[in-house]
């Protein structure tokens, strides 16, 4: 594929991940779609598409300042709800005709206590959140989705039958196995795409109508099978942290040399990586267990350190990882010790990692570019 | 074979001519507004100490530093941090702990016996423990920084400044001021403030003697002496001026990107 014909591949894909609002939601919104915005990996999003609704995932993007959102925050907030917050203040999420908050971290709570008091947005929910993973939460998980569902059929006047809602989890489960064809490519020795590509692929999968983007992925994958490859990087690096949404902050990696070939980040591998049970005769249940269980591990999840260390090992294995890059949002108390754990666990495994403490505006390029070409220099690459 | 390293930092720029075996001449420059000039005075002049006439006659050059990517004669550019660690090392061999403060950051590397970099931390988010904390609080005490180096090892007492950021660490030395606390006792007050940080940052990447200090700062004894107090280990000095560890460093690549 020449240059020319790369951008246009990717062009839909990287203007819905470079702005809030894009052209299919435009679209949607314009023919009488209703648009729910929604916080964190958690939120079973397949109950909104068996209403008929769009699932649009919470992002900060664009966002030059955080001055109106300050005045509702302590000084320990992240910058990624600031900056989402400021851009509702400034009424860029007017659009939305709901919004879904999660109990994932303190951080996005505030947000809806904020929300709840100074935006009217029809539709506000909180959902509750277990701590710890075993079949006891999923129960209580599964409690969670009913009363999401029922809420849901109340105010957007709608019916959720079991059967709409096994065929939203037949979209969603679609959209993860193309996202996850995507990155089998990606552990070729020449890859056909960067990381900042695959990341800004996986945020329009968060802001556009599921079937609409399906298709669009289906055609990229197409293009991308027979694509040539990266040959010319110094190393294979994997991303390990939180809510990174902004495919710049990768570009500046990449530009030095580390290609970015898998992830372990909300919006990447942690939103795909496994299926909900498209048969389960329950399918609240079979979305419970999914968000609960089998969704690739949160640190905010107690006891399950393990199985994010695992998930961590295969992915260095399976894509042939030369080091990995842990980066955390600064004030994000829920990763503030994993990757402490990542670093001993890598170490141990001989492989080289990275702590990167950042604000959410991926702004001091300067010292991303000097630590990255530190850490590569330190790799021998 | 005479070659090159460039170290264009964020208050100085400091370049390096050397040859097979030893440092020829080096010069230091006050950072100007455009990273390329403050190269170009540094290297064009440590050349002429070098007894050279033209930038040209280097085999290779190496630029490193914040202003590395804008260092338009160098063929190569390396992170500071390589740099230093190279360069500390090649000055002392035994070094295996490199903490380097400049003007806008410090970093810590932890080093092997060849000089390559196992591990490193950095801080350029704040100016906590760095060369503009330094002159901050020189400017509040009016000591200048001469004073900051040598007056901290009269103070018998250090006064405590428990702040990590330099615009509140200046409120607090305001109030010690008007609380007649002794200037001294003051300044050995900040060095053991940012003492106590380089501390956390080396254990960070863990202590392994030898310990070195390299960056502008280095030339700041009071702190050199609290840091000791607080690692308990001797802080070597090098047989050269430590400003020049990063272009020293920048050279040395240089040379073995010529053998390569």
């Amino acid at each position: 594929m020449d240059t020319e014909g790369r951008a246009k591949a990717f062009e839909e894909f990287a203007g819905a991940a470079g702005a809030i609002m894009n052209p299919a939601v435009a679209a949607w919104k314009a023919q009488g779609g209703r648009v729910v915005g929604y916080f964190c990996s958690h939120v079973p999003t397949e109950v909104l598409t068996a209403a008929g609704l769009l699932p649009f995932r919470m992002r900060g993007t664009g966002s030059t300042g955080t001055e109106l959102a300050d005045a509702f925050f302590s000084n320990i907030n992240c910058s990624f709800v600031r900056n989402t917050f400021n851009l509702a203040l400034q009424g860029d999420y007017d659009f939305l005709d709901g919004l879904v908050c999660v109990s994932s971290c303190d951080h996005v709570r505030r947000v809806y206590d904020n929300w709840k008091r100074n935006l009217g947005t029809p539709f506000l929910r909180i959902i509750s959140l277990p701590k710890k993973v075993e079949d006891a939460q999923v129960g209580w998980y599964r409690d969670e989705v009913a009363i999401l569902r029922e809420a849901v059929e109340k105010h957007f006047e709608v019916t959720i039958s079991d059967e709409r809602l096994r065929e939203a989890i037949r979209l969603h489960n679609r959209t993860r196995r193309l996202q996850r064809e995507l990155y089998e490519l990606r552990k070729k020795e020449a890859p056909p795409l960067t990381g900042a590509e695959t990341l800004a692929v996986m945020v329009a999968g968060t802001a556009m109508p599921r079937q609409h983007y399906n298709e669009a992925l289906e055609a990229l994958l197409e293009r991308l099978r027979g694509a040539n490859g990266q040959r010319d990087y110094r190393a294979r690096l994997m991303i390990v942290g939180g809510e990174l949404d902004d495919p710049r902050y990768l570009e500046v990696i990449e530009e030095q040399g580390g290609l970015v070939v898998t992830d372990a980040v909300c919006f990447g591998s942690k939103a795909m990586w496994n299926l909900v049970d498209e048969e389960a005769s329950d399918p609240s249940e079979a979305l419970a267990r999914y968000y609960i269980q089998g969704q690739p591990s949160c640190p905010r999840m107690h006891g399950d350190q393990p199985r994010r260390a695992a998930f961590l090992m295969d992915m260095v294995r399976d894509f042939r990882v030369d080091g990995v890059v842990g980066e955390r949002m600064m004030f994000c108390d829920l990763w503030c010790v994993e990757h402490y754990m990542n670093d001993l666990d890598l170490k141990e495994a001989g492989v080289p990692f990275i702590r990167l403490d950042r604000e959410y505006n991926a702004s001091a390029k300067g010292q991303l570019r000097t630590r990255i070409q530190a850490f590569l220099e330190t790799m021998g690459k | 074979m005479i070659v090159g390293g460039c170290d264009v930092g964020s208050t100085t720029g400091k370049a390096v001519v050397l040859n097979e075996t030893a440092v020829l001449s080096h010069y230091i420059v006050p950072s100007t507004t455009k990273p390329e000039q403050t190269a170009r005075i540094a290297m064009e002049e440590a050349v002429r100490m070098a007894g050279l006439s033209s930038v040209d006659e280097l085999a290779y050059i190496v630029g490193t530093g914040y202003g590395r990517l804008k260092v338009s004669f160098a063929h190569d550019n390396v992170s500071e941090i390589t740099c230093h660690a190279r360069g500390a090392h090649w000055l002392n061999p035994a070094v295996r702990t490199v903490v380097d403060i400049g003007g806008q950051d410090c970093k810590v590397m932890s080093l092997d016996e060849r000089g390559k970099v196992l591990e490193f931390v950095m801080n350029d988010r704040c100016a906590a423990g760095t060369g503009r904390f330094f002159e901050a609080m020189a400017r509040v005490l009016g000591c200048g920084l001469d004073g900051i180096s040598s007056l901290a090892n009269q103070g018998a007492t250090p006064a405590t400044i428990s702040s990590q950021c330099s615009v509140f660490a200046e409120s607090e030395v305001v109030t010690l001021i008007n609380e007649g606390v002794d200037v001294a006792d003051i300044i050995a007050g900040i060095n053991h403030a940012v003492a106590k940080r380089l501390c956390s940052m080396v254990r960070r990447v863990g202590l392994a003697e030898e310990l070195t200090l390299t960056g502008g700062c280095s030339k700041n004894d009071g702190l050199a002496r609290a840091l000791e107090q607080k690692l308990g280990v001797s802080v070597r000095t090098l047989p050269q001026d430590p400003q020049i560890a990063g272009a020293v460093g920048a050279a040395l690549i240089a040379s073995e990107k010529v053998r390569a």
